[in-house]
């Protein structure tokens, strides 16, 4: 699966995805792959909200019931969608249903369950660069989508050969591996 | 050494259960702590000796990776196969001491860049740190991890120089299949958990044979050039203050070797200093998860330096330990005088 389409998935865990790229997505031709990507972006976000299965919220069979039926979401996800930027796309019903066929009913249950609050998990274990409040005051913060490209390559540098160091000083094991890879991967 | 080795023989007293005596009916977090310790001994050799398969997330920043894995011990070796499960095909095998590594033909994870001296590293590691002077552990609970039964040790620094860490470890085998490292207010800064696991002997030999085409790398772990010189060395500067508990490293030969890394046993950091040549590098600290970039620029003989501080450490102590880098004279007048 190419990185656009990683992308658009990643947008539609948070409901913020375009409808062109969703229906690129659906006509994708390997379903299989976009379902095993699909399930493993929402066990991440179960995992963040320490849930051990799509246990909460609104289930996504009933939702687009609703829809096909013309009826009115449920009241919480109507209240959330007011609280969220009015820009996010709602899903159109062919693209829930077509959604719904190629996920399965189950994984894709609690996908309409607390995107905000996903996304403030996100943000505060992130760069926190948007909130310098949280870092010693003594402490100047250096925002990483300032750097330019050479300052980042050498920070990813700084950051592997650390993962290196890492695996070694405290030998976590699997930990080890995913600090590497994470480090080589990102920055 | 001498102070490393009365600290390892008090972490042994702490973690040996009825070390000192406890009266029947005595309620406190004592029994606790030591139980959390007797875990904890079991976490090392069980990442090695355990054969288990299965796929982990793990999620730092805004980044999160998921990798499959299958690791087998049999005749004391370790064969292991690891396989990223987003962002790229590659796969890394290691049998032994051979770690092959398969690169994707296209994407972000360069994976040539890991290997050697990173996971497989691990097994220059032999024992473990005392990290029980600097955290307190305790037994907090159990809980159900990917179908297993865990029990979940907390450890929370004694001082404000660390972050805390919760791990969730495998009731029969000590396994580590879950971890957290948070900081003060208990937020999670990096988030380590295995979604899927099976915990056996029965691994098919398939499991363990490359399956990815690609470019092939192929390097052997040189044990020996890792034995030589087992502790990373501070040339033409010194470090004046760090933590108290964090001591060099072990590390084995890597990069430019300029770095030197520091662990509690627990959490490390990595101290770099170099000359500053045409790449100017901002000055501060960033966040990436639990772990914190600190960098700052020092002008010694009229020659500047970035010193770079990495680890999974809060930013307040990455610049207190990069504030207190001091560079030789002598180091700075001999690179000038490369220079000219």
């Amino acid at each position: 699966m190419d990185e656009r389409l990683r992308e658009t998935l990643s947008a539609m865990m948070d409901d913020e995805a375009d409808e062109l790229s969703v229906r690129r997505l659906l006509s994708h031709e390997n379903q299989a792959d976009v379902r095993d990507q699909w399930q493993r972006w929402q066990q991440v976000r179960d995992l963040m909200h320490e849930n051990h299965g799509p246990s909460y919220g609104v289930d996504l069979a009933g939702a687009v019931r609703e829809a096909l039926d013309g009826q009115e979401r449920p009241a919480p996800v109507a209240e959330r969608a007011r609280t969220v930027a009015v820009s996010y796309w709602r899903w159109p019903v062919a693209a829930m249903v077509v959604m719904a066929l190629v996920v399965g009913f189950g994984a894709g249950a609690g996908w309409d369950a607390q995107p905000d609050e996903m996304t403030d998990v996100l943000a505060s274990a992130g760069i926190d660069s948007r909130n310098p409040a949280l870092l010693p005051s003594a402490v100047e913060e250096v925002a990483l989508q300032r750097l330019d490209e050479q300052q980042l390559r050498q920070m990813r540098q700084y950051l592997l050969e650390h993962a290196q160091h890492n695996s070694v000083g405290a030998g976590r094991g699997s930990v080890g591996y995913a600090r590497l890879v994470s480090a080589s991967g990102g920055y | 050494m001498v102070r490393g080795l009365t600290l390892l023989a008090l972490a042994y007293l702490l973690s040996v259960p009825g070390a000192y005596a406890q009266a029947p009916g005595e309620v406190g977090n004592a029994p606790q702590t030591e139980q959390a310790m007797a875990w904890l001994e079991r976490l090392g050799p069980a990442l090695n000796m355990t054969s288990y398969q299965g796929v982990f997330v793990y999620a730092r920043g805004d980044q999160v990776h998921s990798m499959r894995i299958a690791h087998r011990f049999r005749d004391g070796r370790v064969e292991e196969r690891l396989v990223m499960q987003d962002g790229g095909s590659g796969e890394i095998v290691r049998r032994g001491m051979n770690v092959v590594c398969v690169l994707p033909d296209q994407g972000r994870i360069r994976l040539d860049e890991v290997i050697p001296s990173g996971p497989f590293a691990e097994a220059f590691t032999s024992q473990l740190m005392p990290f029980g002077q600097w955290y307190l552990p305790e037994l907090v609970g159990e809980d159900r991890v990917a179908g297993y039964d865990v029990v979940t040790v907390a450890l929370t620094p004694k001082d404000e120089h660390r972050y805390s860490h919760r791990l969730w470890l495998e009731k029969s085998t000590g396994l580590l299949v879950k971890s957290h490292v948070r900081d003060v207010d208990g937020a999670v800064l990096e988030h380590f958990q295995f979604t899927s696991l099976e915990i056996t002997d029965d691994i098919p030999d398939a499991e363990f044979e490359i399956q990815t085409r690609g470019r092939e790398i192929t390097r052997s772990l040189d044990i020996e050039a890792a034995r030589q010189s087992p502790v990373g060395r501070m040339s033409g500067w010194t470090l004046n203050w760090q933590p108290e508990g964090f001591v060099p490293a072990a590390v084995p030969r890597s990069g430019k070797g300029k770095a030197v890394a520091f662990s509690d046993g627990l959490a490390a950091f990595s101290v770099f200093v170099e000359p500053v040549t045409g790449l100017k590098m901002p000055t501060g600290a960033s966040r990436i998860g639990a772990t914190t970039v600190y960098m700052r620029e020092l002008s010694v003989a009229d020659r500047p330096f970035l010193i770079a501080v990495v680890g999974e450490i809060p930013p307040g102590t990455a610049r207190k330990v990069a504030d207190a880098v001091s560079i030789d004279d002598e180091m700075a007048r001999g690179w000038s005088a490369r220079d000219h």
